[in-house]
């Protein structure tokens, strides 16, 4: 292994010591301290990949790429998790820090993925990570939540695993650049590979733990289930769309159906909740299933447009979350009623979220829906223009309740002072939410770089 | 530059009235500075223009790789639109200064933003900064709808922003599907222009183009929105939804129909004057039946949309001419009725055409002034309303006297509806125990603006239609540049 791939490898290093230097640390030191060591970590592994921004890849073997679609995702589940840690808290056991850098390690590690075992090994990282952060809280709904993302997670699992395996028996191989052919074994595969893929990105039909995780889980837990685990395996699937010859129809139909179930499913499942966690976890899978269609696209368009999306949707998704996370357990529609009067920040910051959530114009979901818009255009996926049409258009309406809630009415007078470090959040999601909107040029000019390498 | 100026002046008013708010009406005389000063930019612009087509024009590149630019331009129909949107944001200030007492702030904002973004509208022709500003205006009038209105105002709200976002998505999908199939991917209005389609494929982007603009002008089907938003938005809310919202569904029909899709145009021209034809006279007989004033005046409002749908859709000199002037004679008649409405239900707290009557007896100005918009609401002549549906008639004559004769008889059903209107609140007698305040000197004002307007354009239309008729030309002829 020689210097450039040592380079290569740091984040995944800084991670690693990280999480462990968090573990170690938490029983012995205060919980400032052991926020600070992961946040560091987290900071640390995000520089060191802007750092080497213009160095030529370094891969490591089949195991661990180097391209601007790995580099992205390291950079984005680092700076996200980052951002996951602030909200973070509540529980008595100082160990969320550490399980928190550990999910970052794991979304690294699968966004490098160019080899099934490393795919298998971030996924079972996050997934083991999600689990304990879920029921963090020890309450009755994380508890559930935990238990249900478990159960599950062991079934999908299985499910890729065997696919893995049976991918092996046809083609002989395991690196994903070695995955081409045409037997029965390999599509059936191809299909379970595809359904433990999904579980993780929640689409529908294999999205059931996602509400329940988003209402009792830590909204931090939620913001790492629902920005970094899922921007991994996206980055994973481009990964898979653009070395691997996986049997076609099956693979992209495949995703394309999950994508357009997904948009559907979870759009009017989301109409009538009257919880605003609960909601953006319906709200999570639809915009899965939106970048499932782009991925389905497979095209450098498309591929364009998945990280753009991606980085669109961290902000939003994380603002949301931190405002939710301030106006304490699963805040409900009434409970939002005269924010803007009680906490004009948060309802601020919560109602540009949201907009940006719904692709309304001036936040950056604008500048993701005319992305979608433009590869379903240019594919001529009429149909599923249509379905995100009509997924949009439900979008409008719950989102609506939500995002106007805070101007109408007056609630409850309440006035608990605002945690410096949320409130800094809360500013950077909302000025990325503008800036992506006004100004999107800025983020083409970086997502772009980032699939230059491919 | 000075179009720019145009955009931005009304977002930086709406946060400035937004931050002052509630301190002596800071935050109305914010507003009111704010729509004062995009005037004066207004008439420098069109005061100063280099050359006849255009009085101003701006380009600049906003996301290059998706070829989408900030192209703006603004012309005779742009300019008119423009000013009657900032007039009308003055005088819905003026029309809630007793009415709205809560949240003040927001609600200028609002205004400010709505304003705003149908100036935004009025002014593009880059077809995603178009888009951009068709849906941006959804959100700042679903506020005012959703806040201040009355009733099931939530309901209505959301009814209203719906329809309109996803029938945004027709425009947004239409462009893309334009650009994609263009020479090279652009959104530039002008660029596209130049370029040949075939004919389907004129008439389905246009379609998806119109899917937007129907539901924007309230052609029936794709009305259902239409009576509740407008019955149960605030005054301020109807008088911009009537004069202003419902003008860019119009606009962009006329704007970009014959210049990016001729041939489509004429493909379903006979469609689109039928579909006009029914629809108003069904908004026409529906108003004739409403009790509720504000809901007739919103009735109305369909069917002179619908008029201008036929002018539209006929395409000759006449008929273009007609709907534009009658885009604008019906900003003033709608406004005023509204405005002249919300003053009564402030009053009296009703607008039941069966409850009310006589107030000529307490309330000559108001009684004068409605009287008036009536007038205008019938079309007679020598207000704006005449000259723009007689010229659509006229036009409608040229092209089939059957679809002629079916404009003149919503002309009839009209004076079935205006009358009811006149007779159930300004004559009559009187069913109310107290007297009812005449108008104060500032609706006066606002009210004497708006009748100006009618009469001024009315008497003597070419003082309209000389500003218009660069874009008419334009419409008529849409291959030239």
């Amino acid at each position: 292994m020689n210097a450039a791939q040592l380079a290569a490898l740091s984040p995944i290093g800084a991670l690693a010591i990280g999480a462990v230097a968090a573990m170690m640390l938490a029983p012995l030191a205060r919980a400032e301290l052991v926020r600070a060591a992961a946040a560091l970590s987290l900071a640390l592994a995000a520089g060191l990949v802007l750092l080497r921004a213009g160095a030529s890849p370094a891969p490591i073997g089949t195991l661990y790429m180097d391209d601007g679609p790995a580099r992205f995702g390291i950079v984005y589940a680092s700076l996200s998790s980052l951002a996951a840690l602030v909200f973070l808290r509540g529980g008595s056991a100082k160990e969320a820090p550490s399980l928190l850098v550990l999910a970052a390690l794991g979304a690294a590690t699968l966004a490098a993925a160019g080899h099934a075992a490393t795919l298998f090994l971030g996924i079972e990282i996050i997934s083991l990570s999600l689990i304990a952060l879920f029921a963090f809280l020890l309450s009755r709904p994380g508890l559930e939540a935990s238990y249900k993302f478990l159960v599950m997670s062991g079934l999908a699992t299985a499910a890729l695993l065997l696919g893995v395996a049976l991918i092996y028996a046809e083609t002989g191989a395991l690196a994903f650049a070695g995955w081409s052919g045409h037997g029965a074994l390999f599509a059936l595969g191809t299909a379970l590979l595809l359904a433990g893929l999904a579980f993780k990105f929640s689409l529908a039909p294999f999205h059931m733990w996602t509400p329940d995780a988003f209402e009792g889980a830590p909204a931090g837990a939620a913001a790492l289930a629902g920005v970094v685990s899922k921007g991994a395996v996206a980055v994973a699937i481009l990964r898979l769309n653009a070395t691997a010859q996986l049997p076609e129809p099956l693979w992209s139909s495949g995703l394309a159906a999950l994508g357009a179930a997904s948009i559907l499913v979870g759009n009017l499942l989301a109409l009538r909740q009257p919880a605003l966690p609960r909601m953006l976890g319906y709200s999570t899978i639809a915009h899965s299933g939106y970048i499932a269609v782009l991925l389905a696209a497979a095209s450098p368009r498309a591929d364009e447009a998945v990280l753009f999306y991606l980085a669109i949707y961290a902000p939003a998704l994380i603002g949301a979350l931190c405002a939710s996370a301030l106006l304490g357990k699963a805040p409900t529609l009434p409970d939002l009623h005269g924010l803007v009067r009680r906490r004009p920040l948060e309802a601020a910051a919560l109602s540009l979220a949201l907009l940006s959530l719904a692709g309304l114009p001036a936040a950056g979901g604008f500048i993701a829906k005319l992305y979608l818009f433009r590869v379903l255009v240019e594919t001529g996926g009429w149909t599923l223009l249509g379905v995100v049409a009509a997924g949009s258009g439900l979008g409008f309406y719950y989102y609506a309740r939500f995002f106007t809630a805070p101007f109408i009415g007056v609630g409850a007078v309440e006035a608990d002072p605002l945690p410096l470090g949320d409130r800094a959040l809360l500013m950077l999601c909302a000025a990325l939410i503008v800036l992506f909107g006004v100004a999107p040029g800025l983020v083409i000019d970086i997502v772009t770089p980032a699939l230059s390498l491919r | 530059m000075a179009l720019i100026a145009l955009l931005l002046l009304p977002v930086i008013g709406g946060v400035i009235a937004f931050v002052v708010a509630g301190r002596h009406e800071a935050e109305r005389w914010v507003t009111i500075a704010t729509f004062a000063l995009m005037l004066v930019v207004l008439v420098a612009i069109v005061v100063g223009a280099p050359d006849a087509r255009w009085y101003a024009r701006f380009d600049y590149p906003w996301v290059p790789s998706f070829g989408i630019s900030i192209n703006l331009a603004i012309d005779g129909l742009s300019a008119a639109l423009v000013g009657i949107a900032a007039v009308l944001g003055i005088i819905c200030v003026t029309a809630s200064w007793q009415e709205i007492r809560s949240d003040s702030g927001l609600f200028h904002a609002c205004l400010c933003w709505t304003v705003g973004a149908t100036v935004g509208v009025f002014i593009s022709f880059d077809l995603l900064i178009f888009a951009f500003f068709w849906e941006a205006m959804l959100i700042p009038s679903f506020t005012l709808i959703a806040i201040w209105g009355h009733g099931d105002k939530e309901g209505a709200a959301l009814k209203f922003l719906i329809f309109n976002a996803v029938a945004g998505f027709g425009l947004l999908a239409s462009a893309f599907a334009l650009a994609a199939l263009a020479d090279h991917m652009t959104f530039n209005a002008f660029e596209l222009a130049q370029m040949k389609f075939s004919t389907p494929v004129q008439v389905w982007m246009l379609l998806g183009f119109s899917l937007a603009f129907m539901v924007k002008l309230s052609v029936p089907p794709f009305h259902a929105w239409l009576p509740e938003a407008h019955t149960l938005a605030p005054t301020a809310g109807s008088i911009l939804l009537a004069g202003v919202l419902l003008k860019t569904g119009a606009y962009g029909l006329f704007r970009f129909g014959p210049m990016l899709f001729p041939d489509g145009l004429t493909a379903v021209a006979p469609y689109g004057i039928a579909l006009g034809a029914v629809g108003a006279l069904y908004g026409g007989l529906v108003a004739c039946g409403q009790n509720d004033a504000k809901r007739l005046v919103a009735y109305t409002s369909i069917a002179h949309m619908c008029i201008i749908l036929m002018g539209i859709s006929a395409g000759v000199h006449y008929a273009l001419a007609g709907a534009a002037v009658e885009m604008i004679a019906h900003s003033f008649s709608a406004s005023a009725l509204f405005l002249l409405i919300g003053a009564l239900y402030e009053r009296t707290h009703s607008r039941d055409l069966r409850q009310l009557g006589g107030l000529q007896q307490y309330a000559p100005r108001f009684a004068a002034a409605f009287s008036l918009f009536c007038a205008a609401l019938l079309a007679l002549p020598g207000t704006a309303n005449f000259a723009g549906e007689a010229l659509v008639v006229v036009g409608l004559f040229q092209v089939t006297w059957i679809f002629a004769l079916a404009a003149l008889s919503t002309l009839v059903v009209s004076v079935i509806y205006a009358t009811r209107l006149l007779k159930g609140l300004v004559f009559g007698e009187a069913r109310l125990d107290a007297a009812v305040h005449d108008l104060t000197l500032r609706e006066y004002g606002a009210v004497l603006v708006l009748a100006a307007g009618t009469l001024t354009v009315g008497l003597y239309p070419q003082s309209l239609i000389g500003l218009l008729e660069p874009a008419i030309r334009a419409a008529l002829a849409p291959q030239l540049p």
